[in-house]
C-alpha cells in the first residue's frame, strides 16, 4: 500500500529537490519555489518527520528518506508531463497543472506502466532529467517495453512510430517533414557510425541523439 | 476549340491581373529543379543532395505565345510545419496567387506526395501533378494507377523521368490544357470536412469565422496553421482573415479548444484519406525483379568489374611499392600500365612520330605525344599519349563495368549504397574512391595534362613564338619576361591550374551526381563532430579540395551559424585546393614517405585541434545530422557536364583576373626600385628583406621563400607553384620543403577566398580569422622546423 504523505510536505520536498538539481536549497528558495504556502511550521513538520534537515544558516538538505520520497514525486510529475505532452498532445504550459495533480495521485504500479508505455523516457518536456525507476533499470538490459526509442532497436527490426519526443520543436518538424510521423512503419538498417532507417520508400540517415527522440511500437 | 476560347478569356484576365504565374511545389529532392530547367530552359544547380534549392528561382516559360513566370520553391514535406524553407513556399502560395500549381512528386513515395496534394487542392487553384522518378518506382515494382488518381483529383497526373526527358512532352501539353481550362481540382476531403464543420454549432461558428473575411484561405490548412506554435504565423493568418476584435478574441480564447478538436478530427480525416488512397492507387507487384531478364550480360559485366578491380588494386599496390621500396630492391613490379606504355614508348610512338615528321607534321606529333625523355626512355607531355593510356588502362577497367552493372541492376546499386555507408566496407570503399580520384585528378590532370599544356604548348610553342615576335624592351618584359603576363600569369592560370581544376570538377560532379557524398557524410559524421560540425560538412570540405573559395560559398548548406564559421575557418586553414594539392603532390613525390606523412599529419592534426577548440569557444550549437539518403545511381552525363562547365566558368571569372593582377603586382614590385634601409632595392627584394626575420629566422627557410608567401596571398596555388620552382631548382633541403609545405597549406587564404569570407561572414569575422591564421601558420611552421632540427630528423 502506498503510504500517502500530506500534499504540502510533498510540495516542499519537490521544491528542495528541484533546487538541489542546480545547487543548495535555502529556506527562502524553497518558499518561493514550492507550490504551497511554506510556513515555518510546515518546515518544522518536514524536519520532524525526518524528510529534511536544516544544518543552519537557512540551508535545507534532504535526508536519504526525504530524497527517496522526493525522487518518486519528481518522477511521477515529470512522467505525467511527458504523458500529457507526448501522448495527449497538449502544450508544455498546459501540461503543468495536470502534472501537478497526477504527482499526488499515481500509484507506483501505474507509474511504472506509464513509464513503460512511454519507453522509459529520460527527460521531461522541460528537459529536466526524469529519475530512473526500477522499471527503467530492468528495461536497461531486457527490453520489454511496448514503446521504445529507435536507438534501442536492432538492425533489421521493424517498428511503427508512436511519437516523437517533444524536446526540440525544430527537430520534430524536421522529422515529420521527412515522413517520420505517428503510425508510419520504420525499419532500421544501420546503427553505426550513424543510424540509417527506412521509412516508406525513403532512407534516412540520422545521428544517435535524434534516434533517441523517436519512440516506436515494436512489431 | 474550347481550349482556344477559354484561352482568350484567361488572356483577358491576365491583362487585368498582372503577370501570370506557375508555381512549382513538392518534397525535397524529387527533381523540381530539373522540371524547372525543362520548363524555362534555365539551369539551376541540380544536385543529388537534398535541400539544394534554398532560394526561390524564377524563370519564364512560353506557352502558346504567352509568357508565364515559373517559380521554383524550396522543397516542403507539408504545408503545415514550417522550417525556414517551408515558410517561403507557404507564403508564396498564400500571397502570389498563381494561375497554376505544378506539384512535382516522388512517385515511389505516394503517401507523402498525397499529403501535399491534399493540402494543395484546398486552395482551389488549377493543378498538375507530376509523378517524377518513375524509373525508381518501376525498379521497386511499384505501380501507380495514374488514371484513377487523376480521376479522383480532377487534375492531370503525368508520370515522368525528368532526368531522361521521359514524359516531359506530355507534361507540356498537360500544362497548356490545365491553364486553358482553368478548372479547380476536386478536393476529396471537401464533403466529409463540410459535414464535420456543420456537425455542431461551435464548429459551424468557427467555420464561419474562418470564412468570414472572404480571404479565400483554405479552411483546414488555416485551422492547422492556427494550431502551430509560430505566433508570427498565427498573427498573419488572423490578419488575413480580416477579423474584428470580437472575432479575433473568439478564435484565440473562446474557441480554442474547439479549434484544437476540429483540427485533430480533420487531421484524422486526412490520415484516413491518405491510407485509403495510397492503398487504392499504389500496388507493389510481387513479381520477379526486373534484372532476372538480363542475367547474361550482367554476369559478364560482373566478371569484367571483378577483373578491372583486381587490375586496378594491383596497379595501385604495385606502384606504391615501387615508389617506396623499389629503390632499395633495385627492381620494380610490372603493371599492365607499365608494360603497355613501355611497348608504346619503344615501338608505337616513335614509329608514329617518325611517320609524322616524315610528312612534315612533327609539331602535331609533339602536341599529341610529347617528347622523349632521354633519362626514363618514356614519352612525356603530350595531350593524347600518356593521358589516354592512363585513362584506359587504370581508370576505365573499374569505372566502365561498374557503370554498366549499376545501370542494369537495381539490386547492385542498393548493395553498393549499403557498402559505401557501413564503416567496415565504407572505409576500403572510400580508399578506392580516393585512389580513383587521385589517378584522374592527380595523375591525368595535375601530371599529364599540366605537362602537356605547360611544357609543350606554352613553353615550347606559345612563349617562344611571342618572344620571337616582340622586340626586347618594356613590352617584352611585360608580356614574356621573368614576371610576364603571358609567360607567368597565363601559364599558371591556363596551363597549371585549369587542367587540375577541370579534372577535379569532373570528378566531383561524378561523385555528387552518383549519390556517394551523402554516404560519405554518414561515414564521417563522428569525425566531424569532434570539430563541432556534423557529417553534412563533408560536401564543402571535399569541394574545398577543388577550390576553397567556392567551398566557402557552399558552407551555406550547413544549418547553424556556428557550423558555417567553423567550416570556413577549417577550409581556409587546412584544406588545400586542387591546384595547390597538385603542386604539393608534385613536390612530395620527390621526398620520402616519412616527410609526406609529416606534412599531412601536421596539417590534419592542426585542423582537428583548431576545430575542436573553436567548437568550444564559438558560441552557438551544432545542427542536427539528419537527411534523406538519395539512391546510388549512374551519374547523368549532362548534369555532370553542365555543372563542371558552370564551375569552370565561375573559376575563370574569379581566378583569371587575380592571376593577371598578381602577375602585374609582381612585375611592378620586381621592376621598380625603391629606397630602403638596405639600400635601393626592387620592391620584391625589399619585401623579401622585410620578411627575412620571419622566413629565415623562425622558419629557417631560404630568403626566396618570402616571395612564395607573398604569391600565396594572391592565390594559394600560385604560391605553391612558386614553391615547386624552388624545389625543382634544388634550393631547399627536405626539412625546409616540409616546413614550407606546412606553412603554405595552413597559410592565409588567397585574395578571392578572403573576399568570399567577407561576403559570407562579414568583414569583422573575416579579419579575425585572418588575424588568427597568419601567426598560427607561421607558429606551427616554426615549431615543426625547430623540432625537426632539434631531433636531427632529416628523413
Amino acid at each position: 500500500m502506498h503510504h500517502r504523505i500530506a500534499d504540502e510536505i510533498v510540495e516542499v520536498l519537490e521544491a528542495v529537490w528541484t533546487i538541489e538539481e542546480e545547487g543548495t536549497a535555502s529556506e527562502e528558495g524553497v518558499a518561493s519555489r514550492a507550490m504551497t504556502d511554506v510556513t515555518p511550521e510546515l518546515l518544522a513538520e518536514c524536519e520532524r518527520a525526518g524528510f529534511i534537515i536544516r544544518p543552519g544558516g537557512g540551508t535545507v538538505n534532504l535526508t536519504p528518506m526525504g530524497r527517496q520520497t522526493a525522487e518518486e514525486v519528481i518522477r511521477r510529475h515529470r512522467l505525467a508531463e511527458r504523458l500529457v505532452v507526448d501522448v495527449l498532445g497538449m502544450t508544455i504550459e498546459e501540461s503543468e497543472a495536470d502534472a501537478c495533480e497526477f504527482e499526488h495521485l499515481l500509484a507506483p504500479n501505474v507509474t511504472e506502466a506509464i513509464c513503460t508505455l512511454l519507453g522509459h523516457p529520460r527527460f521531461c518536456p522541460h528537459q529536466h532529467p526524469i529519475p530512473e525507476g526500477a522499471c527503467c533499470r530492468r528495461a536497461g538490459d531486457q527490453i520489454s517495453a511496448v514503446v521504445t526509442s529507435i536507438d534501442r532497436l536492432d538492425i533489421g527490426e521493424q517498428a511503427k512510430v508512436a511519437y516523437v519526443s517533444a524536446r526540440n520543436h525544430r527537430r520534430i518538424q524536421m522529422l515529420s517533414s521527412l515522413g517520420i510521423m505517428p503510425g508510419i512503419p520504420v525499419r532500421i538498417y544501420q546503427r553505426y557510425p550513424s543510424f540509417v532507417i527506412q521509412c516508406e520508400e525513403t532512407q534516412i540517415a540520422l545521428e544517435e541523439e535524434i534516434a533517441r527522440d523517436i519512440y516506436v511500437w515494436r512489431e | 476549340m474550347a481550349t482556344k476560347v477559354s484561352q482568350t478569356v484567361s488572356e483577358a484576365r491576365q491583362v487585368s491581373e498582372g503577370p501570370r504565374r506557375i508555381l512549382l511545389v513538392g518534397n525535397p529532392n524529387v527533381g523540381k529543379s530539373v522540371i524547372f530547367g525543362h520548363l524555362t530552359g534555365k539551369y539551376v544547380a541540380v544536385s543529388n543532395y537534398p535541400g539544394t534549392t534554398v532560394e526561390v528561382s524564377r524563370g519564364t516559360m512560353r506557352l502558346g505565345g504567352r509568357a508565364f513566370e515559373v517559380i521554383d520553391t524550396p522543397g516542403v514535406n507539408s504545408l503545415v510545419p514550417q522550417s525556414e524553407d517551408e515558410r517561403v513556399t507557404r507564403d508564396m502560395l498564400i500571397s502570389c496567387q498563381p494561375d497554376l500549381l505544378i506539384q512535382v512528386a516522388d512517385a515511389k513515395n505516394l503517401r507523402r506526395t498525397l499529403l501535399i496534394t491534399s493540402q494543395l487542392v484546398e486552395f482551389g487553384i488549377p493543378m498538375v501533378l507530376v509523378l517524377n522518378l518513375m524509373d525508381e518506382a518501376r525498379h521497386r515494382n511499384i505501380e501507380i494507377d495514374v488514371a484513377g488518381l487523376s480521376g479522383m483529383l480532377g487534375i492531370p497526373v503525368i508520370p515522368t523521368v525528368a532526368t531522361e526527358g521521359e514524359g516531359l512532352q506530355q507534361l507540356n501539353r498537360a500544362i497548356g490544357q490545365a491553364i486553358g481550362k482553368a478548372q479547380p481540382p476536386i478536393d476529396p476531403l471537401a464533403e466529409s470536412r463540410n459535414r464535420l464543420l456543420d456537425s455542431d454549432p461551435a464548429a459551424a461558428q468557427v467555420a464561419g469565422l474562418l470564412g468570414s473575411g472572404g480571404s479565400a484561405l483554405p479552411v483546414q490548412l488555416t485551422l492547422e496553421w492556427l494550431q502551430t506554435r509560430d505566433s508570427g504565423l498565427r498573427g498573419t493568418i488572423i490578419e488575413r482573415l480580416g477579423l474584428d476584435e470580437a472575432g479575433r478574441e473568439a478564435l484565440e480564447t473562446t474557441h480554442r479548444l474547439t479549434l484544437r478538436g476540429l483540427s485533430a478530427r480533420l487531421d484524422e480525416l486526412r490520415t484516413g484519406l491518405l491510407d485509403e488512397t495510397t492503398g487504392r492507387f499504389k500496388k507493389v507487384l510481387p513479381g520477379l525483379a526486373a534484372e532476372a531478364r538480363d542475367n547474361q550480360s550482367l554476369t559478364v559485366a560482373y566478371l569484367l568489374l571483378a577483373v578491372g578491380a583486381v587490375i586496378f588494386l594491383y596497379t595501385e599496390t604495385a606502384s606504391l611499392l615501387n615508389q617506396f621500396i623499389g629503390p632499395y630492391l633495385g627492381w620494380a613490379l610490372p603493371t599492365p600500365y607499365a608494360i603497355v606504355n613501355g611497348w608504346f614508348d619503344r615501338t608505337l610512338i616513335p614509329g608514329a612520330q617518325g611517320w609524322l615528321v616524315g610528312h612534315g607534321l612533327g609539331a602535331v606529333g609533339t602536341i599529341l605525344f610529347g617528347a622523349l625523355n632521354p633519362e626514363s626512355g618514356a614519352w612525356e607531355s603530350g595531350f593524347l599519349y600518356p593521358a589516354l593510356t592512363q585513362l584506359t588502362l587504370i581508370i576505365a577497367p573499374v569505372i566502365i563495368p561498374l557503370a554498366f552493372v549499376l545501370y542494369r541492376s537495381r539490386r547492385f546499386a542498393e548493395k553498393l549504397g549499403r557498402w559505401s555507408r557501413e564503416w567496415q566496407t565504407g572505409a576500403p570503399f572510400l580508399i578506392v574512391v580516393l585512389l580513383l580520384m587521385y589517378e584522374f585528378v592527380g595523375v591525368v590532370g595535375a601530371g599529364t595534362l599540366v605537362d602537356a599544356f605547360e611544357t609543350t604548348l606554352f613553353n615550347q610553342y606559345l612563349t617562344p613564338w611571342l618572344q620571337r615576335l616582340i622586340p626586347a624592351g618594356f613590352v617584352y618584359d611585360f608580356l614574356v619576361g621573368d614576371y610576364g603576363l603571358v609567360s607567368v600569369g597565363l601559364t599558371y592560370a591556363l596551363a597549371i591550374v585549369l587542367p587540375i581544376v577541370f579534372t577535379f570538377f569532373i570528378a566531383f560532379g561524378l561523385l555528387e551526381d552518383s549519390g556517394y557524398l551523402p554516404r560519405l557524410a554518414i561515414l564521417s559524421d563522428r569525425l566531424f563532430r569532434v570539430m563541432g560540425l556534423n557529417g553534412k560538412a563533408v560536401l564543402p570540405m571535399v569541394l574545398g579540395l577543388g577550390c576553397d573559395t567556392m567551398a566557402t560559398m557552399t558552407t551555406r548548406i550547413l544549418a547553424t551559424k556556428k557550423e558555417r564559421i567553423i567550416a570556413t575557418l577549417l577550409l581556409v586553414l587546412g584544406v588545400p585546393c586542387s591546384a595547390q594539392l597538385g603542386v604539393i603532390l608534385g613536390i612530395t613525390s620527390s621526398i620520402s614517405a616519412g616527410a609526406v606523412m609529416t606534412v599531412f599529419g601536421v596539417v590534419v592534426s592542426q585542423m582537428f585541434l583548431v576545430g575542436y577548440l573553436s567548437s568550444k569557444i564559438i558560441p552557438g550549437r551544432r545542427g542536427d545530422f539528419i537527411f534523406e539518403i538519395p539512391p546510388i545511381r549512374v551519374p547523368i552525363f549532362r548534369n555532370v557536364w553542365t555543372k563542371t562547365r558552370l564551375r569552370i566558368k565561375w573559376y575563370l571569372k574569379e581566378a583569371l583576373p587575380l592571376f593577371v593582377l598578381g602577375t602585374l603586382i609582381l612585375f611592378i614590385l620586381d621592376r621598380f626600385r625603391i629606397p630602403t634601409p638596405w639600400g635601393s632595392l626592387s620592391g620584391l627584394a625589399a619585401l623579401e628583406r622585410a620578411l627575412a626575420p620571419v622566413v629565415t629566422g623562425i622558419l629557417q627557410l631560404p630568403a626566396e621563400t618570402a616571395r612564395v608567401l607573398i604569391l600565396g596571398f594572391l592565390r594559394r596555388d600560385y604560391g605553391a607553384a612558386g614553391l615547386f620552382d624552388l624545389v625543382r631548382t634544388g634550393q631547399m633541403d627536405v626539412v625546409q620543403i616540409v616546413t614550407s609545405l606546412i606553412v603554405l597549406t595552413l597559410f592565409i587564404p588567397c585574395v578571392a577566398n578572403f573576399f568570399m569570407m567577407i561576403r559570407e561572414h562579414g568583414t569583422r569575422k573575416a579579419l579575425l580569422m585572418l588575424a588568427f591564421i597568419t601567426p598560427f601558420a607561421i607558429g606551427v611552421g616554426g615549431v615543426v622546423a625547430w623540432l625537426l632540427r632539434a631531433l636531427r630528423i632529416t628523413f
